[in-house]
């Protein structure tokens, strides 16, 4: 309990709920369910990509195509029910689409070597380029309205959109629990040459990292198409660097290692409800970006500080059990490495108080 | 001093079939031949302990060893049976387990994660066998804790845990007391012993020769890519030792890397504390920090002062609040007669102060680019030179390689080529370059051979004789009392000098790990 509770994500969710709820003095309708029901709802696109971009970041990749690779799975989706496929066919194709970009990246990073950022880069504009080749550059309109149906369903007031998707998450999160072979993810992102020599397969896990990257950014093509019913051009821009926030913002580093699948979301949600939030307190969409900016650095400044006081009180409480323990414990010859081992930890160990940037 | 006399009575070792064999290994790298036709083995319930110099093949060997590199001709036995290790992986299912001299661990993984990481199975089954193997070994820490919080000596432990987890009948320990406290090394040594009586062989490689005399049955000696010496422990000593991994040209009139309970050759003027009163280079009055406490000492010009303590007792904090790093501790202290306040390493650099920290990658080894360019740097930084002419830096770096003794094919070689003592002799120059008044160096030789010592003790005479003012801090006894013409023992946080006389090397042990610093007894004693 007390680790959820110290927990990142936690923190994020506790700022989310003290957004809204301060808002809420300055303008009620903040708390109307359908307030928040919306602001689930817009954030499903950016979610879906953060989730894969969760498991590169894990790795200590990065991959920033996968905006462009949204907007070809869209472009895509929209030409297969154009086609006239039926629909659970056409989702297939866009999710097919996506994997296959993800596993080009994969097979750029992981087999030829090349750096993930240059790669990714690379491939962006060339999913971007493609994107443009496949349609002339003109959006994709009179798409069937089934799929729109997708979108306007709900139950209990909610729509369709969002169970699926949360279900998803939860699935997603249950199968990061139950698979023990997700723990790589972490192993590979967290030390990748003690991972390989523990016997994992490290250039497997990232492979399958920048590929899952892929299938989600399909995913959230889906999420996209059926939500506006058509695929203009600048679908997916820019949103390669929103997904890196919204998971930084929930906790996964930069440097690999940490966050879960949870940061992606309460990540999401997060810059999402930012961007209502000016709504209602009625401050114009230009300062959309600059806010989230601003938020994001507030968070992982004030995450580290906290880290950093509570490694500080550790260190020192260390410091004095060492002082005291160094009279009793010398007399005894052969200790344990245990307890004056323990002293010598917090000098050592590259804990806690790292940015997680 | 005969160590060699704590011997085991039985010699388990010599006894039984090999459980791994190298039958003439030969490796080449492009056209380099690192080794030359090895013959090792490693028997069941053995300690045989590898030593040799940087570029012996010590380290190519292990890596054949441990599945890591693929020898060049030559076959590998496990059982008696011809294999190929073609991963790491594939040495861990034969049973060998390398534990690096920087564990592998998962810092944000917790320690039963950093246990379990890449094993197969029934998921309970193999918690609780971490369970049971870290009872065994001694690992008493909160599974569910990150592993970034264990001690270096802990996250060995994990190392061999996860070694016997795969079932691993030789394991392999690469410089395992590098960092340690002698405690720690006192329950590392018991832990070998333990493994030792389940039939267990280890290949112990370190650079103490004193550890390696206590705690092996057979040790080789590796030299140029052949075995120079391949003995039963008993009966062989330090000197021997040194002698096999020295090139046979080299003058060994002065003592050798384990010197133990020998002073400096040539003892300074004044012995007695009593000097002809230079204006001291450094002075360091009642500074506190977190990590100690109301320490105060001074260096004067042409002496060599040792910190003595072990790792934790706040040497390096004392030594990076001296510097600047730490900007947090109170207290005075004055570099050449300025006092100074607020130090940074910029500004205790243009007084005259320089620092060569433990870690030495942390400090500015630009390790793709030509050596030149390291050695430069301090001096061009301190000069506030935009330029120096090639050929300039080119005859700086050689007056060092000559100095240190580097072995460098040419000044412009990247740092990333070479080896690590030949690299901490960089970072020497890189240091020397500006001529500073004095100098800190912290742990000046961990890691690095027997002849690299030599060479840096020796640089570390001609330093004083030109009148610098050095400080060494070191965990190593031995190391203290060979170069130090005063010693402070830094414990729990404080610092107290050795009353002035001799340089003892088991008055500055007895003091260092804890005892009363006018017994004669060496502290903690050998098993």
């Amino acid at each position: 309990m007390s680790r959820i509770v110290k927990s990142r994500e936690f923190l994020v969710l506790v700022l989310l709920v003290a957004m809204i709820l301060a808002v809420s003095t300055v303008n009620k309708a903040v708390l109307r369910p359908i307030t928040l029901i919306n602001i689930a709802n817009s954030s499903l696109f950016l979610m879906l990509i953060a989730l894969g971009q969760m498991f590169v970041i894990l790795t200590r990749g990065i991959d920033v195509s996968v905006g462009a690779i949204a907007g070809l799975s869209a472009v895509v989706f929209g030409f297969a029910l154009n086609a006239g496929l039926p629909l659970p066919l056409a989702m297939v194709t866009a999710l097919l689409t996506g994997t296959a970009c993800g596993m080009v990246n994969a097979a750029g990073i992981v087999l030829a070597g090349i750096p993930p950022i240059i790669m990714t880069l690379g491939t962006l504009g060339i999913y971007r380029g493609l994107m443009r080749v496949l349609t002339g550059g003109s959006w994709i309109e009179s798409i069937p309205h089934n799929i729109k149906a997708l979108a306007v369903t709900r139950i209990l007031n909610v729509p369709l959109m969002v169970w699926g998707v949360g279900a998803l998450v939860i699935l997603v999160a249950i199968l990061m629990h139950k698979i023990r072979w997700t723990r790589n993810f972490y192993a590979v992102g967290d030390n990748s040459e003690g991972a390989y020599l523990l016997g994992i397969n490290t250039r497997l896990t990232r492979f399958v990292a920048f590929t899952l990257a892929g299938l989600f950014s399909g995913a959230a093509a889906i999420v996209f198409v059926g939500q506006i019913g058509f695929v203009p051009m600048q679908t997916g821009d820019g949103q390669e660097l929103k997904a890196i926030a919204a998971v930084v913002l929930g906790g996964v580093s930069l440097m690999g290692g940490t966050g879960s699948v949870w940061s992606a979301v309460i990540g999401a949600l997060f810059l999402t409800a930012v961007d209502s939030m000016m709504i209602f307190l009625r401050i114009p969409g230009s300062w959309n970006n600059a806010v989230a900016g601003a938020v994001l650095l507030l968070v992982v400044v004030m995450d580290y500080m906290i880290r950093r006081g509570a490694q500080r009180r550790r260190l020192a409480a260390r410091a004095a059990e060492m002082l005291r323990a160094d009279d009793t414990d010398d007399g005894a010859g052969g200790s344990k490495s245990g307890g004056r081992s323990g002293a010598t930890a917090g000098a050592a160990g590259p804990v806690g108080g790292e940015v997680r940037p | 001093m005969a160590p060699a006399a704590a011997q085991m009575p039985d010699q388990p070792g010599t006894s039984g079939a090999p459980l791994v064999a190298l039958r003439g290994i030969w490796k080449v790298f492009e056209s380099v031949t690192v080794l030359r036709g090895i013959d090792f083995d490693i028997r069941p319930g053995e300690v045989h302990a590898l030593l040799g110099g940087n570029g012996s093949g010590k380290s190519t060997m292990v890596k054949i060893l441990s599945g890591a590199y693929q020898p060049t001709a030559g076959r590998i036995e496990v059982g008696g049976r011809a294999e190929v290790l073609a991963h790491p992986s594939e040495a861990h299912a034969k049973g060998i387990y390398m534990v690096p001299q920087e564990p592998h661990i998962f810092p944000n993984l917790t320690v039963l994660e950093n246990l379990v990481t890449g094993l197969e199975g029934e998921r309970a089954e193999i918690r609780r066998r971490a369970g049971e193997v870290a009872r065994e070994i001694g690992l008493n820490v909160d599974f569910n804790a990150p592993g970034g919080t264990l001690s270096i000596a802990n996250q060995q432990l994990v190392e061999i845990a996860r070694g016997l987890m795969r079932n691993a009948r030789v394991l392999i320990l690469d410089e395992p007391t590098s960092s340690l406290t002698r405690h720690e090394v006192e329950s590392l040594a018991a832990q070998v012993r333990a493994l030792t009586r389940r039939g267990i062989g280890i290949l112990f490689i370190s650079h103490r020769l004193d550890e390696v005399l206590e705690m092996s049955d057979r040790v080789s000696v590796l030299r140029d890519g052949r075995f120079v010496l391949s003995a039963p422990t008993a009966g062989l000593t330090a000197d021997r030792l040194v002698e096999a991994m020295l090139p046979e040209d080299f003058d060994n009139g002065n003592g050798n890397g384990n010197g133990m309970g020998k002073g400096r050759s040539a003892p300074p003027p004044d012995a007695q504390g009593n000097r002809p009163s230079p204006a001291p280079v450094l002075e360091v009055r009642n500074l506190s920090s977190l990590n100690f406490s109301d320490v105060g000492f001074s260096v004067h010009a042409g002496e060599v002062v040792g910190i003595s303590g072990v790792v934790g007792a706040g040497r390096t904090e004392l030594a990076e609040a001296i510097y600047g790093l730490d900007q947090t501790a109170q207290g005075e202290v004055v570099i050449a007669g300025t006092p100074a306040p607020h130090r940074s390493p910029r500004i205790s650099q243009e007084l005259g102060l320089s620092y060569v920290p433990e870690d030495r990658h942390a400090f500015g080894l630009f390790l793709t680019l030509p050596t030149t360019h390291t050695v430069s740097a301090s001096l061009m930084a301190l000069r506030g030179a935009r330029f120096m002419k090639p050929a300039q830096e080119i005859s700086l770096t050689r007056r060092f390689v000559e100095r240190l003794r580097i072995k460098l094919a040419s000044p412009l070689q990247p740092v990333r080529t070479l080896s690590g003592g030949n690299q901490q002799k960089i970072v020497l120059a890189r240091t020397l370059a500006p001529e500073p008044k004095v100098v800190i160096l912290d742990e000046p030789t961990r890691g690095i051979d027997a002849r690299a010592r030599q060479d840096v003790y020796r640089l570390i005479r001609e330093l004083t004789a030109a009148g610098m003012g050095v400080v060494v801090i070191s965990s190593e006894v031995s190391e203290i009392a060979e170069v130090s013409d005063r010693v402070l023992i830094m414990r729990r946080g404080r610092l107290e000098e050795m009353p002035p006389g001799p340089v003892e090397v088991d008055h500055i042990a007895a003091a260092t790990f804890g005892e009363a610093a006018s017994s004669g007894e060496p502290g903690g004693g050998r098993a």
